[in-house]
């Protein structure tokens, strides 16, 4: 079998995470393969048989080796997983009834309620600093059904939403209508951070929360510091607290 | 073609530039995850196909007008050839599909050398052009800042936006026509923004600094998922030009996003303006700038039009495959120096618009936690086996033992051992519905045939023989000139306060008059 040009290298070493390895290994057995079939120099090969003998159905072949062997893929994009369930993990929190659902992030902070009520219950990267911090009602936005149902019912007043998702694309229709927001990814310069100082949102990203359930009242300490660039560069903490206040 | 060992080192430099800044750059975002779109699938896609297209696109281009050209001419109007499509994207996602490919044993890093050291070439000399007024070659080499205008646009700028505070009508309109048009440029393009850019900072005074906001292909254009929902966009490109008080602009990147200290928020606008253009304008014109009141009801209105828009686009999203969401994720990033077509007016659907099957191909690896991960290995840790160097190294940024884009052997100089090309064009495919014939210019809306003529035929006064090479060294010299006078008034021929003023004022001159 011949060698490829990476087959040398003095300093690579393995992948950090195993679909990439695994996928990356399975790969470059494959064009080994394919140049020790075709017979040709690697020159020849490159850009001629390396382009049209290895095809789509190639690569849909290490895709099912891997789901063969019982791996089902992490999913991000609710289309991805709809539309193939079989290759996915089970998509939860994203139905109707959010009433037991709540992110359960392990690094958020926590702590029994205060003597004004406040329980601790996660953090987050302030996009904006207020004068004030924002109470209001956590609610889940997580697919396009919540999102089509509030854009022909309109959003409730008061609705802090508690989103996954570092874009601005999922909730585009009704960004404007939330009063507050508190974004599982991100940084503060991710898009949903953008967004929401364009319109005055106080914001958190790369919040960890945990036990907040869909209605609970929440406050944001929006009267944090916003979390700088520097910051993040320098891995320097700089959060605001997010609270679950008694009804 | 021979290269020569100066080619090399001034190509490798090149890439070396954009793997420091690309990983400052990803550093403080994160991998960007959407939960309607298959986001790093889409990007991943979109690289492969910026790896087999651009080499040929950009020659072909070049046939017409060379890079430098295109950049003289894109330095005077906001279109989708600012950032982040040309300091950043043109270089770095055609070296991202690069090391892809080489990572999964595809190809080597001496592999289509002579489009590699193209590709560079072109994208130095279209950056060096656009940024002639700064003399640098990207944001990045400029301490992260972006001063492109001249003098005789900035005055314009300057003099004819109106003042405004936080509460009253159209500070009030303004901030909510930005945030609107915001939320629509994200969704036109897929969760990326690619839709806006920022320039700038420009200082106004001891006090107020001014940064000029493109929102860019908003218009039922290239894409063909705006054709019908985006009928309403008056204009394809909008510009902002926007004074703050009380806020320096620290940080205008080579992502054409911002930075300020302290935060910036609405309450430190205290002057807007607008503006369109695009390759058939001269350069831009003021849209809705007859008075206070006029500006506030255009900026209401226009407004309206985005978020009308932007629910009937979602709407239209939302009904997507998810092949359809990666092709029209993937078109957007790869097309993103589209408009370097449109100006050199040799502009094809066919090749903008499609996905190459070369990259095709790929797509059934890309499932979400595939693309997801190796997106991050090949941005944040450099994990990838081709991205490491010896352990004595310390990359910028992040002190660990690695590069971004691997570097091309200096050994080919010896050797010869390389291969020159990924080729010609191949032809490409789409799971979107085809683009209709009808394109939204300053010249109203025209078929792509007349589109391609016009821009062929038409070339900006500033930037004909007679004045691109009046440049700011030569005004600071000759402002009492004839050719300047005529300069200036070419560009003040929109300008409600500065029409025939000629080019002898001086910025405190300019705030004498807005004063009047």
């Amino acid at each position: 079998m011949p060698r490829l040009y990476g087959d040398t290298d003095k300093f690579g070493e393995q992948n950090n995470t195993p679909v990439v390895e695994a996928f990356h290994g399975a790969i470059r057995a494959m064009v080994r393969q394919k140049l020790a079939a075709s017979g040709q120099t690697w020159q020849d090969f490159v850009f001629g048989k390396a382009v049209t003998g290895i095809t789509a159905d190639d690569f849909r072949a290490i895709d099912q080796r891997l789901l063969d062997y019982g791996h089902r893929y992490l999913w991000s994009a609710l289309v991805s997983q709809q539309e193939r369930p079989e290759a996915y993990t089970a998509a939860q929190g994203v139905g109707e009834d959010l009433s037991t659902f709540s992110f359960e992030h392990p690094e958020a902070p926590t702590a029994a309620a205060d003597a004004e009520g406040r329980e601790l219950r996660g953090c987050g990267d302030n996009v904006v600093r207020y004068n004030e911090d924002l109470i209001g009602t956590a609610r889940y936005v997580r697919s396009s059904a919540t999102v089509l149902n509030y854009l022909q019912n309109g959003v409730p007043p008061g609705t802090i939403a508690v989103i996954d998702d570092s874009g601005g694309t999922l909730t585009a229709p009704i960004l404007e209508q939330f009063t507050g927001v508190i974004c599982a990814g991100g940084t503060v310069r991710s898009h949903l951070g953008i967004l929401t100082r364009e319109y005055g949102i106080p914001c958190f990203m790369n919040s960890k929360i945990s036990g907040i359930r869909e209605g609970d009242t929440v406050r944001l300490e929006c009267t944090a510091t916003a979390k700088t660039a520097d910051a993040y560069q320098k891995g320097i903490e700089m959060t605001g607290r997010i609270w679950r206040v008694a009804q | 073609m021979k290269l020569s060992y100066a080619q090399l080192l001034e190509t490798n430099n090149l890439i070396q530039q954009n793997t420091d800044e690309t990983y400052w750059l990803c550093l403080t975002r994160t991998v960007q995850e959407s939960k309607l779109f298959p986001v790093s699938p889409y990007m991943i896609l979109s690289y492969f196909m910026c790896f087999y297209r651009y080499p040929a696109l950009l020659r072909k281009i070049e046939q017409h007008m060379s890079a430098e050209d295109i950049g003289d001419r894109a330095r005077n109007m906001g279109i989708k050839i600012q950032n982040p499509s040309m300091g950043w994207c043109l270089p770095s996602f055609y070296l991202l599909g690069r090391e892809y490919l080489i990572t999964m044993g595809l190809i080597r890093p001496q592999d289509a050398l002579e489009d590699v050291v193209y590709v560079m070439d072109f994208w130095k000399r279209y950056e060096l052009a656009w940024h002639r007024n700064d003399g640098h070659l990207t944001n990045r080499d400029f301490g992260h800042r972006a001063q492109v205008l001249p003098e005789r646009r900035l005055q314009i700028f300057h003099a004819d936006m109106y003042d405004c505070v936080e509460g009253d009508a159209l500070h009030t309109a303004a901030q909510a026509f930005m945030a609107a048009t915001s939320q629509y440029g994200f969704l036109v393009s897929c969760e990326s923004r690619i839709a806006l850019h920022n320039q700038g900072p420009y200082k106004l005074d001891d006090e107020r600094e001014m940064i000029v906001r493109d929102f860019m292909d908003l218009a039922e254009g290239d894409y063909p998922w705006l054709d019908g929902v985006a009928a309403e966009m008056p204009y394809n490109n909008l510009t902002v030009p926007m004074a703050v008080k009380g806020v320096h602009f620290n940080i205008i990147d080579d992502w054409g996003s911002f930075e300020s200290q302290p935060e910036f928020k609405a309450e430190h606008i205290v002057g807007v303006g607008l503006y369109t253009s695009d390759t058939l304008s001269e350069g831009y014109l003021p849209v809705g700038m007859g008075s206070r009141e006029e500006l506030t009801r255009t900026f209401e209105a226009l407004a309206e039009k985005a978020k009308d828009a932007t629910n009937k686009l979602w709407k239209r999203i939302a009904g997507w495959s998810r092949d359809q969401m990666i092709d029209a994720g993937a078109i957007t990033y790869f097309s993103i120096v589209k408009d370097l077509a449109h100006v050199a007016g040799c502009y094809e659907m066919e090749d903008w618009m499609l996905i190459d099957e070369r990259a095709e191909r790929f797509r059934p690896l890309l499932n979400d936690e595939y693309s997801n991960m190796s997106l991050w290995e090949i941005l944040g840790p450099l994990s990838n086996p081709c991205q490491r160097t010896n352990e004595y190294q310390l990359c910028q940024h992040a002190n660990i033992p690695a590069r971004m884009y691997s570097l091309i052997p200096y050994s080919v100089l010896k050797d010869g051992d390389y291969t020159a090309t990924v080729g010609d064009l191949q032809p490409g495919v789409s799971y979107l519905p085809r683009k209709e014939d009808r394109y939204r210019t300053t010249q109203g809306v025209l078929s792509l045939a007349e589109y391609n003529r016009q821009a062929r035929e038409f070339t900006p006064t500033v930037c004909d023989d007679d004045h691109r090479w009046l440049c700011e060294s030569w005004l600071k010299y000759h402002h009492d000139t004839p050719a300047a006078e005529a300069l200036y008034r070419a560009e003040q021929q929109h300008s409600r306060l500065l029409k025939d003023k000629g080019a002898g004022l001086r910025r405190a001159d300019i705030e004498r008059l807005r004063g009047d």
